[in-house]
């Protein structure tokens, strides 16, 4: 599939043809993305599959966590901030159109960031915090939540005695699954995680690895990731960033087995970046 | 240091220039150490100071109450008292004839004259109740003077002690001899008083069967409510059925008995009158300045929490940067105010805008309205909460600030709404530093003086709480303020500026419980959030 490196392709996307992804959830198109003065993303264009793990990567700086972050409009939190060309569209709906409800989309686009962020209530508490927002009072309903989500995030077996501990005496492997639980209890559809096993140690890091490969199945998800191994581990395809551009997006077992652009094989290989 | 005669083969060794024996790094030590040193023995001095100058009070007090047994006026107070009661039962009728008055002139249509003729059967009756208590208060300025005479006589007698001891200090032997001191004898000083006991009996037998009469008579009194008559009635056999045991207590009582110090510290703790300077008896009772205090903080807390709260969660959730810039200094500068100037103000515009407002129609429902004085606890909790809000908002402000952001973001990454994050996430992470920016605005306005000096309306009195929520827009007096009135005024070394320096002691713990509460609180958060 991959073509030979083209001399005319270097340095852009269009050197390949963009993979063909089926069943697209989400569709960017053409995005321009500002922070006040400065464009952070250049004319980013591609598609994300139904549960499948799309990973992003790329040096820091390059836009990774911007992207991911237009997905839910978290970015709205950020004075300046703003999508000055594009759309992007999940399930064919614009996300940025004037109508659209933050609340409901950030629903069904949850978040996991980069620094585990359990809020400071009882492990029980969290997994809730989104039904109860949504105005859940059942305590039965409540209760198989917490036992769905935590099961969900493979911490139900390490808590399920201490419920109503703290969610801050975990440990930060713990922590962050927590915060995965947290963020599967309300059901979404997508699971944007943005970084999340930087702060963990080798052996959380390999816990939240093999977590993402079973919420696979009922999720799609977008990681954003500085590890390249981590990206080959447990991504289906992806997408490489540089300087705010898309460079190359590809199914992963390409992108790191034949680049076919040379900024990529050259981050890949571990020789910038 | 090292000895550097030599030439030494690993050379690390500095000579260094030494004041005193000191290097210069340990004198800039000792510098800070000093200031460290300076503002801890001050305020040990403070304290030292406060407790020296104040705990000696309790001793005089217990002197000051024990004469007040040993003369006699413990006795007499008694059936003051009792003429007291009397005293107020008359004001009921004179209520009750204001009202009828009133009526009768205002729905009635009739001329004041006609309804005084109506009146007349009940004037008659009023005065009939007036005049049986004439004998008993004959009987008691009669013995009220006598006591007096004994308190005086006592006290220049004391007076003269000290003269001449103070002259024996100073080497004037002779001119010490001159003067004269007596013991009083108080057993004897006594007998006229003790002596008038079957008088005071005799009266009191009369003024009682006088009392049943008109009691039994007054549902009778024509051109009265029935019902208002009815109740006074059962007041005045309520009032007679105490006599028995004022008579108990004359009998036995006996001006030997010691006053303990306990007595002389609940006096003071729990007594309900602070007099001083009277001719009858001084009291020194802090409650009322207490509950003055306690009053107008709550006046101004319940004004300022949700004020200086508010508006913490607003600027720093809400507000724009622009918005934030503009109210974070506005805010802060009332702190800038001299409260002198605040208190100008309350005394000027506030109250007097406060008088007329609770004057308006609509709001006659709430009791007390129209306000009857214009500065009173209302006025002072109004201007003292002004002066907590910089407080509790710079506080609030920062322990909202020290939520981390990412809680924030967590919360609306799950469809949290801006104020459903801030009422589940932000404002319970806050809490404590929340509740201790309350505690140090309380701990600001319980020592806050000139503001309730000047618009507190200074009444000793505890307010009639019986009137329910009016009693907040009754005059008090406060800790604070009192010893800023009357400090000026005293002599040194005198009970009355001791009692003035107790009530400094009650403030300086009051205020130290507090920061210490509000201390521990922000400390369990850090530790702890949540
Ligand atoms: N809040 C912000 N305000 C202004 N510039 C930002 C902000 N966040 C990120 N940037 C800039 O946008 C660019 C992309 O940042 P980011 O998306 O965080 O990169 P990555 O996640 O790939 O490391 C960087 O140059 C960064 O400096
Ligand atoms: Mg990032």
């Amino acid at each position: 599939m991959p073509s030979p490196l083209l001399p005319s392709s270097l340095g852009s996307a269009e050197g390949r043809n963009p993979p063909v992804v089926r069943r697209p959830v989400i569709e960017i198109a053409d995005l321009d993305f500002h922070y006040g003065t400065s464009q952070a993303l250049h004319d980013i264009s591609l598609s994300i599959a139904e549960k499948e793990v799309t990973a992003f990567i790329g040096p820091s700086g390059c836009g990774k966590s911007t992207l991911l972050r237009c997905l839910n409009r978290m970015n709205d939190l950020i004075d300046g901030a703003r999508i000055s060309r594009g759309a992007i569209r999940i399930r064919g709906v614009d996300i940025h159109q004037r109508d659209v409800e933050v609340m409901e989309l950030r629903k069904r686009v949850g978040m996991v960031f980069q620094k585990s962020n359990p809020f400071p209530k009882s492990i029980y508490e969290n997994v809730v915090y989104g039904l109860r927002l949504q105005g859940v009072r059942d305590k039965t309903r409540l209760d198989e939540a917490v036992e769905t989500s935590l099961r969900g995030a493979a911490l139900w077996d390490e808590v399920k005695d201490r419920l109503h501990a703290s969610g801050l005496s975990l440990s930060g492997g713990q922590q962050q699954r927590l915060c995965i639980a947290r963020t599967i209890a309300i059901e979404p559809e997508v699971i944007l995680m943005d970084e999340p096993c930087s702060a963990l140690d080798p052996i959380a890091t390999a816990k939240v690895e093999e977590l993402i490969h079973q919420l696979k199945l009922r999720y799609t998800i977008v990681i954003v990731t500085h590890n390249m191994q981590q990206a080959a581990r447990c991504s289906d395809r992806t997408a490489f960033f540089y300087l705010g551009k898309l460079i190359e997006f590809a199914p992963t077992k390409d992108i790191f087995m034949t680049p076919s652009n040379p900024q990529t094989e050259a981050y890949v290989s571990g020789r910038f970046g | 240091m090292a000895d550097t005669s030599k030439a030494p083969s690993f050379p690390i060794t500095k000579r260094r220039l030494r004041f005193f024996g000191l290097t210069s790094d340990e004198l800039v030590q000792l510098f800070f150490r000093g200031n460290a040193m300076v503002s801890v023995l001050v305020l040990a001095l403070i304290t030292l100071f406060l407790f020296r100058e104040g705990l000696e009070f309790f001793g005089q007090n217990q002197q000051n109450l024990q004469v007040y047994r040993r003369a006699g006026l413990d006795y007499v107070d008694h059936m003051r008292w009792q003429e007291q009661d009397h005293t107020a039962l008359n004001r009921y009728l004179l209520d009750v004839r204001m009202k009828v008055m009133a009526d009768l002139t205002g729905r009635g249509g009739l001329s004041v004259e006609a309804a005084n003729q109506r009146l007349e059967a009940f004037d008659q009756y009023s005065i009939r109740f007036d005049d049986a208590i004439a004998p008993l208060r004959g009987l008691v300025s009669e013995l009220s003077e006598t006591a007096s005479a004994i308190k005086t006589k006592y006290y220049i007698n004391e007076d003269k002690r000290t003269e001449r001891r103070q002259l024996l200090a100073a080497g004037r032997a002779d001119e010490a001899a001159r003067v004269e001191v007596i013991q009083v004898d108080f057993a004897r000083e006594l007998e006229p008083i003790l002596a008038s006991r079957d008088a005071y009996l005799a009266i009191n037998r009369d003024l009682a069967r006088e009392l049943q009469e008109l009691a039994s008579a007054a549902r009778a009194v024509p051109g009265v409510p029935v019902e208002r008559m009815d109740r006074f009635g059962t007041l005045v056999v309520q009032y007679v059925g105490g006599f028995p045991q004022i008579e108990q207590r004359l009998a036995t009582w006996d001006y030997r008995e010691d006053v303990s110090l306990l007595r002389s510290f609940s006096a003071f703790i729990f007594g309900r009158q602070w007099l001083t300077a009277s001719f009858w008896q001084d009291w020194y009772g802090v409650l009322p300045l207490f509950v003055g205090s306690l009053m107008v903080s709550m006046i101004a807390l319940t004004l300022a929490v949700p004020l200086g709260v508010g508006a913490a969660i607003y600027v720093n959730q809400i507000a724009s940067p622009t918005e934030q810039r503009l109210i974070k200094p506005c805010i802060e500068f009332i702190a800038a105010f001299p409260s002198v100037v605040l208190g100008f103000f309350g005394i000027a515009v506030l109250g007097e805008f406060l008088r007329s407002i609770s004057g308006a129609a609509w709001l006659d429902w709430v009791p007390g309205f129209p306000l009857a004085e214009r500065l009173n606890a209302l006025t002072a909790g109004c201007l003292l909460g002004l002066i907590a809000v910089p407080t509790i908002f710079t506080l609030a402000e920062d322990a909202l600030q020290n939520v981390p952001r990412s809680f924030k973001e967590a919360s609306f990454a799950l469809g949290a709404t801006r104020l459903q994050t801030i009422v589940r996430v932000i404002i319970p992470t806050a809490l404590s530093g929340i509740i201790s920016a309350v505690l140090l605005g309380l701990g600001r306005v319980i020592g806050e003086t000139m503001v309730v000096l000047l618009c507190a309306g200074n009444r000793i009195e505890i307010p009639d709480f019986t009137a329910g929520i009016a009693a907040f827009f009754q005059p008090v007096h406060t800790m604070t303020g009192i010893i800023a009135q009357e400090m000026g005024e005293v002599v040194r070394g005198e009970i009355h500026y001791r009692a003035l320096f107790v009530v400094g002691i009650v403030l300086f713990f009051l205020s130290l419980t507090i920061n210490f509460t509000a201390q521990k609180i922000l400390r369990r958060y850090r530790q702890q959030p949540l």
